[in-house]
């Protein structure tokens, strides 16, 4: 922080934390007051396009780096705005910027300013710089996310809970203060950190709630390594008992329901239903299978090669097309990104049709899903909490018979591409949910802590 | 081998017939299979001479297996045996005397099994409510806890029944037969007619084989039908069922019931199958070929084989399910099953 300031003084006068539109470089020959509004305005998306411009150029952990690194990138893109001016701003107010910035991240100014009716989405945005003391762990954990290296709800929430792992064995425990208390206080920037990435899974939110209630939970005479050891100890519990186990549960149950000579339909990729797959074709099962994938994800593919290299038949389709083979199917199974108490399921967008799908033509559909899985809100549509897929080339997996630059559909004024990554099947449609505790209609949520023998989800 | 016979085994331990045991505990008219099962599982207890619980669960598991094979339709003793190794195994109990154990055991089951005697009465009480006075009422096959409805409602109000036939079996008649000596109105409706007699109808009520997590219901075939007439001609579906027939199954669809096995609506491997069918079963004079004169005709053996004995009738069909825990709908039927087999 302190580096970055010297460098402002040096460069220019000092630029106090004001509101944007009120800053005065160092440079324009005219006075904030003698310019007319408009040209203020101008003055102001140009600062803009600078800071945007300047933020795509120079991503980076330290803010000492990136005001140095952004100084002499910048410096030649941008014109008449004092660069150094950005880089104060940008880490002093990271918060508030980052979020205003987000949405105008992919426009110029004088073009359209990102999605209007779904704009509460939140545009997926590169991990901006890292204030206050980031684990490196967490940083790359953050730009795994928000490149999609990791996804997926159980890949996603293991790779946190492991993450954390290594951030509670390196923290320290300040002098006066006790680490049952000041822990959360550090990893609540980490868990910031990780949400501005991409926004947080039901899964991560559930394990990180019961973090903290073992966090607080823990005996404070324990000298720091044990109960560090005991919090490592107990965060691997959780990973074997309410993932792993569990899987291993679903599977034998799930399994039971497949028989020979059936054919099952799946969509997108779940980890959970191909691990169902798989175990009962080890098991000798003989049944099909129908791969129902859907653009720009394309994450059948992957679970299309790891079932046919086992030898399984498989059958692989687009989701438009879908209506064409479901008479074949005799089970449909699909996997969870969350499910909500009234029963709902929150998974991959187009989930919601195959189910539809399959319920009018009197094909059970069968959601695997652990019990870690479950909120306890209530969702009733897809539109109130959803996520938008990266923006990134929709045309990869075409044939190529044009050239690139004219299959591109960013820079046009008047479109704007909408992704959501996951959509709401309403109860009505699901036929079972299989859990780690059996087989439950999904309007029996309730019900589950109650087989568990708690209190709470 | 006269029932409940024990008969000193190889290691020196006693064996005991539980099926025997079961068949013959099965004669009491009043008991159903659940319960029966539940009875035959309490006396395996008291034979058995095992040391720990693990042995115990084991012998109890063993002896719901031979049930099971024994029986050609299983799934309502499946949940009565389910049910009481479930309570066998939760019931809460100090390690050190374990005779002790398995004669509480022996109590609580026969306890049970008495109590569950009274539990047609608390069903029929409670849907008592539910059966206004002039009511018309269709009703499916043969139900000992409908009977017991039917014949308290009478007492108090005027109800009229139909009933269905319920091929193959025809126990359809013999709730006529009953009703009929208790003086309630009744008429036999042909499975067939079910639709046409469904606007005259108030509700339906029909007995129960299990009722399972899903909330949906098992029961003879035919049930699954009325169910889906009654919804299209928007007539409440009630069904009455005993704590002890729920059950932890989930049927995902008919097929997936365990008494389904291919030979159910399979086709014949050959032409001379078809030859068979027109053998002199039929009553009218052979060999005439005039529809006018031949009388009516009944499959064969062979043919009604190929059917099944119970349908899986779906939890959006069914409006309410009365049982002596009180009046659940089919969602909450999964709840208490759920709550009653928490570990």
């Amino acid at each position: 922080m302190t580096e970055s300031v010297t460098t402002i003084k040096a460069i220019a006068s000092p630029l106090p934390s004001q509101p944007q539109g009120e800053a005065s470089g160092s440079q324009p020959p005219k006075s904030q007051k003698n310019m007319t509004k408009a040209e203020r305005r101008e003055q102001q998306e140009k600062q803009r396009a600078a800071k945007a411009a300047a933020k795509s150029a120079g991503p980076s952990a330290k803010p000492a780096a990136a005001a140095g690194g952004s100084n002499v990138k910048s410096a030649p893109s941008a014109a008449t705005v004092p660069a150094a001016g950005t880089p104060a701003k940008r880490s002093d107010r990271r918060g508030t910027v980052s979020g205003r910035e987000a949405p105008n991240m992919f426009d110029e100014p004088g073009k359209a300013r990102g999605l209007r009716i779904f704009s509460h989405f939140g545009l997926p945005k590169p991990p901006g710089q890292a204030k206050g003391d980031i684990h490196p762990a967490i940083i790359r954990l953050g730009l795994q996310f928000s490149e999609f290296k990791i996804a997926g709800a159980n890949a996603r929430c293991i790779a946190t809970l492991t993450a954390f792992k290594t951030v509670i064995q390196d923290y320290v425990t300040p002098p006066n203060n006790t680490l049952s208390r000041h822990l959360m206080t550090h990893l609540s920037p980490q868990i910031t950190h990780l949400v501005s990435a991409r926004p947080m899974s039901v899964t991560m939110g559930n394990a990180i709630r019961q973090l903290k209630l073992e966090i607080s939970g823990s005996d404070i005479d324990l000298p720091e390594q044990d109960a560090k050891d005991a919090l490592c100890l107990k965060i691997d519990n959780y990973i074997r008992d309410r993932i792993i186990i569990a899987d291993q549960v679903i599977q034998e149950i799930a399994g039971n329901k497949i028989k020979d000579g059936d054919v099952i339909l799946t969509y997108a990729r779940s980890s959970v239903v191909e691990k169902v797959l798989l175990r009962a074709h080890a098991e000798g099962k003989q049944f099909s299978v129908i791969v129902v994938d859907s653009r720009p994800m394309l994450e059948g593919k992957k679970l299309l090669s790891v079932l046919t290299s086992v030898g399984i038949q498989c059958t692989y389709l687009l989701l438009p097309a879908i209506g064409a083979v479901i008479t074949e199917a005799s089970i449909v199974f699909v996997g969870a990104h969350s499910l909500h108490s009234n029963g709902a399921v929150f998974s991959r967008a187009g989930t919601a049709l195959v189910a539809m799908m399959a319920k009018q033509h009197s094909v059970p559909v069968v959601v695997c899903c652990e019990t870690y899985k479950f909120s306890e809100t209530v969702q009733l549509d897809s539109f109130i909490k959803n996520e938008l897929a990266p923006a990134g080339d929709l045309f990869s997996s075409f044939p190529i018979t044009r050239p690139k630059s004219t299959l591109t559909l960013s820079g046009q004024s008047n479109l704007e591409i909408l992704n959501p990554l996951y959509d709401l099947t309403p109860p009505s449609s699901i036929t079972a949910v299989v859990t780690e505790v059996g087989v439950i209609p999904p309007s029996s949520i309730s019900s589950i802590p109650l087989a568990l023998g708690r209190s709470t989800l | 081998m006269p029932p409940g016979t024990i008969v000193a085994g190889k290691d020196g331990s006693s064996q005991f017939d539980i099926f025997a045991t079961y068949q013959s505990i099965l004669k009491n008219e009043e008991i159903s299979t659940p319960l029966a099962a539940i009875l035959a599982l309490t006396e395996l207890i008291e034979k058995s001479n095992a040391g720990t619980m693990f042995e115990l669960v084991k012998a109890l598991n063993d002896g719901a297996e031979v049930l099971k094979e024994r029986t050609p339709n299983p799934i309502s003793l499946n949940a009565g045996c389910e049910l009481f190794i479930a309570f066998a195994y939760l019931f809460p109990h100090d390690s050190d005397s374990f005779s002790g154990l398995k004669t509480e055991l022996v109590k609580q089951g026969q306890r049970y099994a008495a109590e569950a005697l009274t539990y047609r009465e608390k069903i029929a009480k409670l849907a008592l409510g539910f059966i206004k006075d002039g009511s018309v009422i269709l009703t499916h096959s043969y139900s000992r806890v409908v009977m017991k409805t039917l014949l308290r409602a009478h007492e108090r109000k005027r109800i009229s029944v139909y009933v269905t036939e319920a091929r193959p079996r025809g126990l359809g008649l013999r709730t006529y037969d009953e009703l009929t000596a208790a003086g309630i109105p009744c008429t036999v409706v042909l499975d067939s007619a079910v639709s046409y007699v469904m606007d005259q109808v108030d509700f339906v009520l029909v007995g129960s084989e299990a009722v399972v997590e899903s909330g949906g219901l098992i029961n003879a075939v035919g049930s699954n039908q009325i169910a889906i007439i009654a919804k299209a001609a928007n007539k409440p579906f009630y069904a009455l069922a005993e704590s002890y027939k729920f059950h932890r199954l989930f049927p995902l669809s008919q097929y997936d019931l365990p008494t389904h096995n291919p030979s159910i609506l399979s086709f014949p491997l050959s032409s001379a199958a078809t030859a068979v069918s027109h053998s002199p079963s039929s009553i009218g004079p052979s060999g005439g070929k005039t529809l006018t004169s031949e009388g009516p005709r009944f499959m064969t053996q062979e043919q009604v084989a190929c059917n099944p004995d119970v349908d899986y009738t779906r939890p959006d069909l069914i409006s309410l399910v009365f049982s002596d825990v009180g009046s659940l709908t089919p969602e909450g039927v999964s709840q208490y099953l759920v709550g009653m087999f928490a570990g």
